[in-house]
């Protein structure tokens, strides 16, 4: 079952979300799936990126979510602090 | 019982470091986000019912595109993050008939100067100010000021382009500074916009107020000492205690004078932060924003049985029951890490060290190597910050301190 979904979001992170994201110079890794929950690793522009919570939670969880409702949750296990070329950084307005 | 009310529309700068607090609040929440942006999302056609682009500098365009998107998917409650975002969240508010401070009043609050001008008419004590306009001769202008005092943008947060001048030849350098800074930071600026305010400067210990207000009513959340002087030429945020040093009686001037000022901006609803100086004449109101405390501050305050400040911030919005709005008993601090001098970050050393020091919960470099950093007045970013909690704001202060010591920071 485990397999099954891990291909399967693999698949949609390959057709849907890489081409995306590359869009920033970024790209997301899937690490693993557990007990319904995905963990990804985000790398390029998305690592450390100012945005990368709103790309995770309001993008790649949502998306995994409608094209595979199985998923209860998708997990960050990203350093972001290692990030070295983040498309956005923070700072004051 | 009927579900409780949901879906929230954040907005968020690509610029913030508000991002990731907030984020984490609404799914700890169960809060379904619809997250707005100034540019637009790589993911947005993919997820357009959760990721939104608005023009922040056209507040009415925004709410109507708004306005269409809850057409189909109605919105709960509208969170602006920071200060970008508090005049197009009340816009959209308003559009949408959410309870929510109003457009005039987040705007004036928004306006350094108007935010003076109502509040001096209102009797709540405020340095004595004056408009310059950036196309005045600052020669000429430099003649009718009193020193020292103070030259500030109008719309920059935190203390970007704020300059102390002791003299007349300090004013002309300080303004054309500061003009120099506009220019490239809000060229976007209209000409009857494109002004200083000059202000009195006021000496004194300098204090931040975080406050909730809920229908009108100021809750005080947390006042923090800001134990490094402030007294220019620039005014660079370092270090944040919680809870004040300053005697009971002073910390209650502070919250009566607070509580005026948001009256007087007709400010009612959600967070504020609140900059305040004071000495032997009082507390003085040097700025109300309508919204929480900048950076990764946020993470020094935890209420009743460890709410963050954004799950306060988000239950508010959504009308949700506050559990507590009492902040955690023991001291709470953090070192906003400033830039020493302008270049390009090639490493960062000692944090680990840093990190072991007694007291210190984490150190948070934001900074990237190969990033450029520009001190004050010119930037508008922090290396990083570090966090500390102990039994006495003393011990935290020590602690911060400590670990600063040990960080060192390659530019090049």
């Amino acid at each position: 079952m485990s397999v099954e979904l891990k291909t399967r979001v693999q698949e949609l992170i390959d057709s849907m979300i890489n081409p995306a994201v590359a869009g920033h110079g970024g790209y997301v890794e899937l690490i693993d799936v557990q007990d319904n929950r995905v963990y990804l690793q985000m790398g390029g522009g998305c690592q450390g990126c100012g945005a990368a919570d709103i790309t995770l939670k309001s993008g790649i969880e949502r998306l995994i979510k409608e094209e595979i409702p199985e998923v209860t949750e998708v997990l960050d296990t990203t350093d972001h602090a290692a990030g070295n070329n983040p498309y956005y950084t923070p700072g004051k307005a | 019982m009927p579900p409780l009310a949901s879906r929230l529309l954040l907005l968020l700068p690509t610029t913030t470091y508000r991002t990731e607090a907030f984020v984490e609040a609404a799914t700890k929440l169960g809060v379904e986000l619809v997250c707005a942006s100034e540019r637009p999302s790589t993911l947005e056609q993919l997820a357009p019912d959760s990721l939104v682009t608005l023009d922040f500098a056209d507040p009415l365009a925004s709410a109507e595109t708004i306005a269409r998107f809850a057409r189909r998917r109605p919105i709960d409650a509208v969170v602006p993050v920071d200060d970008l975002t508090t005049v197009v969240a009340a816009a959209i508010s308003q559009r949408l008939g959410l309870k929510a401070n109003s457009l005039p009043a987040v705007s004036i609050a928004r306006d350094k100067h108007a935010m003076r001008r109502c509040l001096a008419d209102a009797g709540v004590p405020v340095p004595r100010f004056r408009l310059v306009r950036l196309a005045d001769d600052p020669v000429a202008r430099a003649e009718d000021v009193e020193y020292p005092c103070v030259l500030k943008p109008l719309s920059l947060s935190a203390s970007r382009g704020v300059i102390r001048a002791n003299d007349a030849r300090e004013f002309v350098t300080a303004f054309r500074r500061i003009a120099a800074i506009l220019e490239t930071a809000d060229a976007s600026l209209p000409d009857d916009a494109r002004a200083l305010l000059v202000e009195e400067f006021i000496p004194g210990r300098e204090v931040a107020l975080e406050g909730l207000l809920i229908g009108g009513t100021l809750h005080v959340l947390a006042i923090f000492d800001k134990p490094d002087p402030l007294d220019g030429p620039f005014f660079e945020e370092t270090i944040y205690v919680t809870p004040s040093r300053v005697p009971d009686t002073a910390q209650a001037r502070i919250a009566a004078v607070t509580r005026d000022a948001c009256s007087a901006l007709e400010l009612t609803e959600g967070p504020i932060h609140a900059e305040l100086r004071e000495n032997e004449r009082g507390p003085f109101v040097l700025e109300v924003a309508a919204r929480s405390i900048g950076g990764l501050c946020s993470r020094t305050l935890s209420f009743g049985t460890g709410l963050s400040l954004e799950e306060l911030i988000l239950c508010h919005a959504l009308g949700r029951p506050l559990e507590s709005l009492e902040r955690e008993r023991r001291a709470a601090g953090v070192m906003m890490i400033p830039i020493p001098r302008a270049g390009r970050l090639a490493a960062v050393h000692g944090a680990d060290e840093a990190a072991a020091v007694d007291g210190v919960e984490e150190v948070a470099i934001t900074m990237h190597p190969g990033q450029e950093v520009i001190p004050l007045p010119e930037g508008w970013q922090y290396l990083g910050f570090i966090f500390a909690r102990a039994e006495t704001p003393v011990t935290v202060e020590q602690a911060l301190r400590q670990a600063h010591a040990r960080l060192h920071f390659d530019i090049e």
